[in-house]
């Protein structure tokens, strides 16, 4: 802590490079010169030095400077003058050659700054104005070099000699040699700077894992984020020209830069670059490479307790438990909580800690690593200890966290361990009921604190709450006819909509805050801001009609956690109107969500948008969109084994293998999603109901309904316990399949009724349509005097599945409209076949898109029999032909040359 | 016996004189010491020789009585007689040396390496590349000081270290490195961070010349588990039994380590360095009355000794000997008041008189003089500890944890001061590893009972499964018994609790204690025989409690009515 207060102080520190920008500036402004001054031609010519320099000293506070040889290659770029310019300033470094060189260098450079006191101002002769920007710069300069001891000006000495010679003897290999001999050594102490070592691991690493797993493309974009990050460290300032990243790293000689460590508020502004970019990209974020960095800084500045923190980050989202532990405890440790976290006000509270953050964090990891009880214990710690010193605003975040972890966790019971010591909630109630008085009080809290995002987020917390929970009154006496036992779509639209205000709020103001040295980066980041790569599918949207469009949501002036805020409402918002069943606007907002908000959002956001489009294509297009949409998507994420992609990936195999008949396949690509749902990540409440309802599905496809009957029990069991009543719905709906395909109509319509009424309290239009087909179905099998009736099911149920519904929902849909007909005695199909043939025609085209076997081969049937009732032979035959072909592909799954089985 | 003195103190003499010739001074001081350690015949020779040995018989008599035991089995083993080195005495070359070897003995080191720097011989080398790290690390202290700045940044390196390398590899590859250009080797090997290469060359060093202590002290620095200490291959030499001696303490095996020691003063019968090492360890068993006499023994032979009376003021901390530890404060500080030893000790005796702030100062300049001191750190925790400063407490313990990862009274710190903010879960996560570094300690145990029954978070079951454990390890102050049989009871677990609390009774008796402990007690085990119906018992506890004056009196005389009348009524 001691350390990080004097840290202020010592900000600007005398560099080699430094010493060159003051001997450009001396060319630029010779003291007592007439207005063109020696070596240049015009004056166009020397204004663009003069801009040059502006640059160079606008970047001076990046995290490292560049070497000489680097700094030389800038002149050359910039052109002028070029070979004058490096004679020039290498001749002049090598000429410092004893601290009293340096000390007339400086008194030098304090001839060409036009005294305050001379009021005559010359016009042909040029002077610095001290208050200029290069003149302010120059004035730093020697106050720094002016305060310097004797020792630090011997130091200053050495580290210009060793800056100096590395430019002229450059391919000093024998020290890269050494060190790549034994890996595990630490680099050697010569090369040490943060740089090579990033350049060589990241190389090596992404060389390697290209090399192990040819499956795992590299592609533009992620490796684009990868090498900005590198680029971040390597691309010298005021340079926009783009450059073969992967060469130039392969080339550049280990530059022997003197390894002095920049000022606290650089190093500060690289650490929380590095820590966004860590939770941004998640796991496959480059971690050993960025360790040894970390392990080199901790080195080189112990006192700088943020470095336990990267390391923190970086074991967290690489899943190393202990490692991520360890590093914590020892962070809060040192910092006792008061240094680099971004709520902190810098308030009154110094002396004791803020410990309570160093809970509300470990209260976090435990559960991203699905210890949720423990985390549980953890916040309620953090809950008390925030109340005992009064931290309103750490309270506010504990209770967001409380409130995510029960929403997000399924917790069937958390009486005991919330302990009666906690007071918001009482013990009495249901979780859901406690969970739903937390989520009000904390915004309420939160926004009484005015603490934005924190609103923000808990009204997003809300919106999803509402979109899955009834709420019932939470007093159980007076009148009870008004309650309505239904959620209220309007409810979570409203919050969705309060939540994504957040960024007005933002762009608004007009103070920018940021923490410690971030804006000194961010000044050459805007400078060279890549043309961001469109996400999702070139032809969606003409690129530059975008970027002008949205520019304004990537200006600097939003903090990347409001936009990644945001970015989650519009995630959200697809989600529920994927529930409420409105195929469109869904795909629109994931849409909206996959294009504008890629760049802030973390990859495992950006994995879950892409894997609803992908989905979204599948169901409404076919499975030959889907897999080159997924291709698409696989490219853009490092590891696709980790993301969110996967299973997507596996649901889509599943789903075709099923619709073919690949029964083997299927069931192996169920269990591979088991797998995924193992608790050994952490217990992922979704997907853990998703594999069991594939298994059941599995089942159900062989036919083996009571052990498919009695999987889906368990599975409607368990949703249940854990209040998903969204999710059972859907198992319900599916048991009534069950009993349908099991030809027990009568046991299969309870379950159908019971999912309609599920549905309609939970607003969920699209599955309500399908539970009204299935109970058509249900009562056609009871015997065609039931046709009536299912055929006006059938027809209420229309217009959201024909409108929303996707390709094999509309299919069932025609078939059992077919059927219907066909069964009704009052209607003679011979008289007017076109009622039938042609809804058939469509389900037929709708299931050879997916590949749906069993069914295009009813389809067919149904056709050739209305066909052969009226009398069309030809097209009889034709529709025989291809059930024909539809049953032999069922009957036969022969391995086909299916590219996409080795996807596996 | 497995070791000839006369042969030991043959080789002893020569190797002191080959070390000073190398100016390895603290190496030959080490075995100065065990020269004179080797127990003279005391028929041979007049007192005045055995000064620096008297009375010694008496600590051998304390700690000998296992010595035929420990000793006959390793007394078997065969120890390889490592051939005394040849000196090559250049006649013109020698000239040189000895004034390089001035040089180097006022601290000139750049002026003895650049005498020295035509010169070829293996000594001559040595000493120029010895000369040239000594000036490196020289200047790196100096640099460390000069740069520091607000990041406390310490990448100030040893300059000469890849020159005195890339000579020491070549002259290794030819073939014609001696051992002391070996540890030479090794040691800039280790400062380099190449861990594996060191070791192997360290090896190589002592087993061609096993006499210099500090090769074998680099040697152990390099050895931080058991598996690499079985790895190396060494020769069967005495000196590897001080080395493993000394191994064995740093890895916390303290009885193997006292089993050396114990075998190796059957040779070295006086030797101070010896007694310290037993003191060492039988400080880390906790076994502070052996520890003092130890150490007041030694302060008698060798007054002026500084070397481990750290640890011996840790004792008369412990003990609460204020005189003592003023005395020896103010032996210390006479002899040399800026060593981190010296400035410790008068932390502690602050610390005793209650002066915490003082005690801080003492402590932070004994880390001034030596950051990487590991029980300053942990102690200066404990002086914030005690003024209520706990993020410096915190701060301090963590320090010492990050230097050893092994220090459990840093973890126990830790545990304890976030215990004192009220984060017993938290805290949990260190006493928790404190426990898992001394699982023999019943302190520790009952730290972390207790603060797994604290009110915030009351698990009970875990709290009763740490006090089993503490019970089980020698609970010296008997604190778990009872407090076993009080949460039983509260649980409602009678049963357990009855048998707790009989034990707390029993070993109560044993002691001779009495207290509110023994009423309560004896009213528990009485009113739970009544229910048992086992009224023979109950009468028995009820008359032992009137004995005690207060309500428990009263409450005993009807308990014991009742008792009557149910024998009387149910004959």
């Amino acid at each position: 802590m001691a350390g990080m207060v004097k840290g202020q102080s010592g900000g600007f520190v005398m560099t080699p490079h430094k010493v060159s920008i003051c001997i450009l500036l001396q060319v630029y402004a010779p003291s007592g010169q007439l207005s063109v001054p020696y070596p240049f031609d015009s004056i166009s010519q020397h204004n663009r030095l003069g801009l040059f320099l502006i640059a160079l000293t606008k970047s001076c506070d990046d995290i490292l400077e560049p070497t000489l040889d680097e700094f030389l290659k800038l002149l050359k770029e910039f052109g002028v003058l070029y070979n004058w310019l490096t004679d020039h300033v290498t001749g002049r470094l090598s000429s410092l050659s004893s601290p009293d060189d340096l000390f007339t260098f400086f008194s030098e450079l304090r001839g060409i700054l036009a005294g305050l006191e001379t009021s005559i101002i010359d016009d042909d002769q040029i002077n610095l104005d001290p208050n200029s920007n290069l003149g302010m710069y120059l004035r730093r300069c020697m106050l720094a070099f002016n305060t310097l001891s004797f020792e630090g000006t011997c130091h200053l000495l050495t580290n210009i000699k060793t800056y100096c010679k590395e430019v002229f003897s450059p391919y000093e290999m024998s020290h890269l040699d050494d060190a790549s001999n034994d890996p595990e050594a630490p680099l050697e102490y010569e090369n040490m700077d943060l740089e090579n070592i990033v350049l060589q691991n990241f190389t090596e690493e992404l060389e390697s894992r290209k090399r192990s797993n040819e499956r795992v493309p590299f592609h533009n974009h992620s490796s684009k984020a990868l090498f900005s990050l590198v680029e971040d460290i390597t691309v010298s300032p005021g340079q926009k020209v783009k450059r073969n990243h992967r060469s130039q790293m392969q080339t550049q000689p280990p530059s022997v830069e003197s390894s002095d460590v920049r000022t606290n508020w650089q190093i500060q502004g690289y650490m929380s670059e590095q820590a966004d970019m860590i939770e941004k990209l998640g796991s496959s974020f480059p971690m050993s490479a960025f360790e040894s960095v970390l392990k080199l800084l901790q080195k080189v500045a112990p006192e700088l307790h943020r470095v336990h923190f990267l390391r923190y980050l970086n074991s967290l989202y690489h899943d190393d438990y202990s490692a991520a532990l360890e590093n914590l405890s020892r962070y809060f440790d040192y910092s006792a909580g008061m240094e680099g976290s971004d709520f902190v006000p810098p308030l009154s509270c110094m002396n004791n800690g803020r410990y309570e953050i160093a809970l509300l964090t470990l209260g976090m990891t435990h559960f991203h690593f699905g210890h949720p009880k423990l985390a549980l214990k953890v916040l309620t710690e953090a809950v008390r200890v925030c109340q005992m010193h009064s931290d309103d605003t750490c309270l506010a975040y504990t209770l967001t966290a409380i409130c995510n972890l029960l929403s997000e966790v399924g917790i069937s019971n958390i009486t005991g361990i919330m302990g009666a010591s906690d007071s918001h909630v009482s013990t009495s109630m249901s979780v859901q009921q406690q969970l739903f008085l937390l989520l009000r009080r904390t915004l309420k809290r939160a926004d009484s604190l005015k603490l934005k995002r924190l609103v923000a987020s808990n009204q997003l917390a809300l919106a999803k709450f509402d979109l899955k929970h009834v709420q019932r009154p939470l007093l159980s006496f007076g009148p009870k006819a008004s309650i309505q036992l239904r959620t209220s779509p309007t409810n979570v639209c409203k919050k969705l909509r309060l939540s994504s205000q957040l960024i007005h709020q933002f762009d608004n103001e007009s103070s920018v805050v940021t923490i410690d040295g971030a804006l000194s980066t961010s000044w050459l980041k805007n400078q060279r801001k890549p043309t961001t790569t469109l996400v999702f599918p070139p032809e969606s949207g003409p690129e530059s009609n975008r970027d002008t469009f949205y520019s304004w949501l990537q200006s600097s002036s939003v903090p990347g956690s409001v936009l990644q805020l945001v970015g989650s409402s519009y995630l959200v918002s697809a989600t529920s109107w994927e529930l409420y069943g409105s195929a469109s606007l869904a795909q629109s907002n994931a849409l909206l969500f996959a294009n504008c908000f890629a760049d802030s959002s973390s990859s495992a956001d950006l994995a879950l948008a892409y894997g609803k489009l992908i989905q979204h294509l599948a169901v409404y297009k076919g499975y030959k969109e889907a897999f080159a949409a997924l291709k698409i998507a696989e490219a853009k994420f490092l590891s696709v084994s980790k993301s969110g992609i996967l299973p997507v990936k596996l649901q889509l195999l599943h789903e075709r293998a099923l619709h073919r008949g690949h029964l083997k396949l299927a069931q192996q690509i169920c269990d591979e999603l088991g797998v995924l749902a193992s608790s050994v990540t952490g217990v992922d409440m979704e997907i853990k109901t998703e594999a069991s309802l594939r298994r059941a599905r599995t089942l159900l496809a062989a036919n083996q309904f009571s052990e498919a009957a009695s999987v889906a029990h368990s599975l409607f069991c368990k949703c249940y316990k854990f209040n998903m009543h969204v999710e059972n719905a859907t198992v319900l709906l599916f048991l009534a399949e069950i009993h349908k395909r099991s030809g027990n109509g009568v046991l299969g319509i309870p379950y159908a009724l019971a999912s309609l009424s599920f549905c309609e309290s939970f607003n969920l239009d699209l599955l309500r349509a399908a539970a009204t087909l299935t109970l058509a179905e249900l009562w056609l099998l009871l015997g065609p005097r039931h046709a009536k009736r299912a055929l006006n099911l059938i027809h209420s149920a229309f217009p959201i599945i024909l409108g929303q519904g996707g390709l094999e929902l509309q299919s069932r849909a025609h078939i059992a409209e077919a059927k219907c007909y066909l069964s009704d005695s009052s209607i003679s199909v011979s008289e007017d076949p076109d009622i039938v043939v042609d809804s058939l025609r469509q389900a037929c085209e709708g299931l050879e898109a997916l590949e749906y076997h069993e069914m295009a081969a009813e389809a067919y049937y149904l056709m050739a029999i209305v066909l052969d009732k009226s009398g069309q032979m030809e097209q009889r035959e034709e529709a025989a032909a291809r059930f024909k072909q539809h049953i032999t592909a069922l009957e036969n799954p022969i391995k086909p040359e299916d590219p996409l089985v080795n996807l596996l | 016996m497995g070791v000839n003195k006369q042969n030991c103190r043959n080789e002893l003499r020569t190797a002191i004189q080959q070390l000073n010739d190398r100016c390895l001074y603290s190496a030959s001081k080490w075995a100065a010491e065990q020269l004179v350690g080797i127990e003279q015949d005391p028929t041979k020779y007049p007192p005045s020789h055995t000064r620096l040995q008297r009375d010694s018989s008496s600590i051998l008599r304390r700690f000998h009585c296992t010595d035929e035991i420990t000793s006959t089995p390793i007394a078997g083993t065969s120890y390889v007689s490592t051939p005394v080195l040849e000196e090559d005495n250049g006649d013109v070359d020698s000239d040189l040396y000895v004034l390089a070897k001035s040089y180097f003995n006022c601290r000139e080191y750049r002026r003895a390496a650049h005498v020295l720097s035509d010169q070829t011989g293996s000594k001559a080398l040595f000493l120029k590349c010895y000369a040239l790290y000594l000036a490196g690390e020289k200047r790196k202290e100096e640099e460390t000081i000069e740069l520091e700045g607000s990041l406390g940044e310490s990448n100030t390196v040893n300059s000469e270290i890849v020159s005195i390398e890339r000579d020491l590899a070549a002259v290794r590859k030819n073939g014609s490195i001696d051992s002391f250009g070996l540890y030479l080797y090794g040691l800039v090997l280790k400062a380099k961070g190449n861990e594996n290469l060191a070791r192997t060359i360290l090896v190589e060093s002592v087993n061609a010349y096993p006499w210099n202590w500090t090769a074998w002290l680099t040697l152990q620095s390099l050895c931080t588990t058991i598996d690499t200490l079985n790895g190396l291959k060494l020769h069967n030499h005495w000196m590897k039994d001080f080395f493993l001696a000394s191994t064995y303490h740093e890895l916390r095996m303290h009885n193997e380590s006292l089993a050396k020691y114990d075998y190796l003063q059957s040779t070295f019968g006086s030797s101070n360095y010896i007694k310290a090492q037993i003191a060492k360890a039988q400080y880390s068993l906790r076994d502070f009355e052996n520890v003092e006499v130890v150490f007041e023994e030694l302060l008698r032979i060798d007054p002026y000794r500084i070397d481990d009376m750290d640890m011996y003021s840790n004792v008369l901390y412990a003990k609460e000997c204020f005189s003592g530890l003023s005395y020896l404060a103010h032996q210390v500080f006479l002899t040399d008041k800026y060593r981190p030893e010296s400035c410790c000790i008068i932390g502690n005796y602050y610390s005793l008189k209650g002066l915490h702030e003082k005690s801080v100062m003492y402590f932070k300049r004994a880390l001034k003089l030596d950051k990487n001191y590991l029980s300053a750190w942990t102690l200066m925790g404990h002086e914030y500890v005690e003024m209520k400063n706990t993020p410096a407490a915190v701060d301090a313990y963590r320090r010492a944890v990050d230097i050893n990862p092994c220090d459990y009274r840093a973890w126990y710190g830790l545990g304890q001061a976030y215990e004192m903010m009220g984060m017993p879960y938290y805290a949990l996560h260190y006493f928790k590893k404190s426990v898992f570094l001394q699982p023999g300690d019943s302190r520790l145990w009952i730290a972390m009972a207790q603060c797994y029954e604290r009110d915030e978070i009351r698990m009970h079951e875990e709290a009763i499964k740490c006090y089993r454990r503490a019970a089980s390890c020698n609970d010296r102050e008997a604190i778990a018994l009872h407090r076993l049989a009080k949460l039983h009871s509260e649980l409602g677990q009678n049963q357990e609790a009855a048998f707790y609390y009989k034990k707390d009774l029993e070993r109560m008796e044993e002691e001779e204690r009495e207290g509110p402990n023994m009423v309560e007690a004896l009213l528990f085990l009485a009113t739970y025989c009544r229910a048992q119906e086992r009224y023979e018992e109950a009468e028995v506890y009820c008359t032992r409690l009137l004995d005690y004056n207060g309500p428990e009196k009263e409450k005993a005389k009807s308990l014991l009515q009742a008792v009557k009348l149910a024998q009387s009524g149910f004959p």
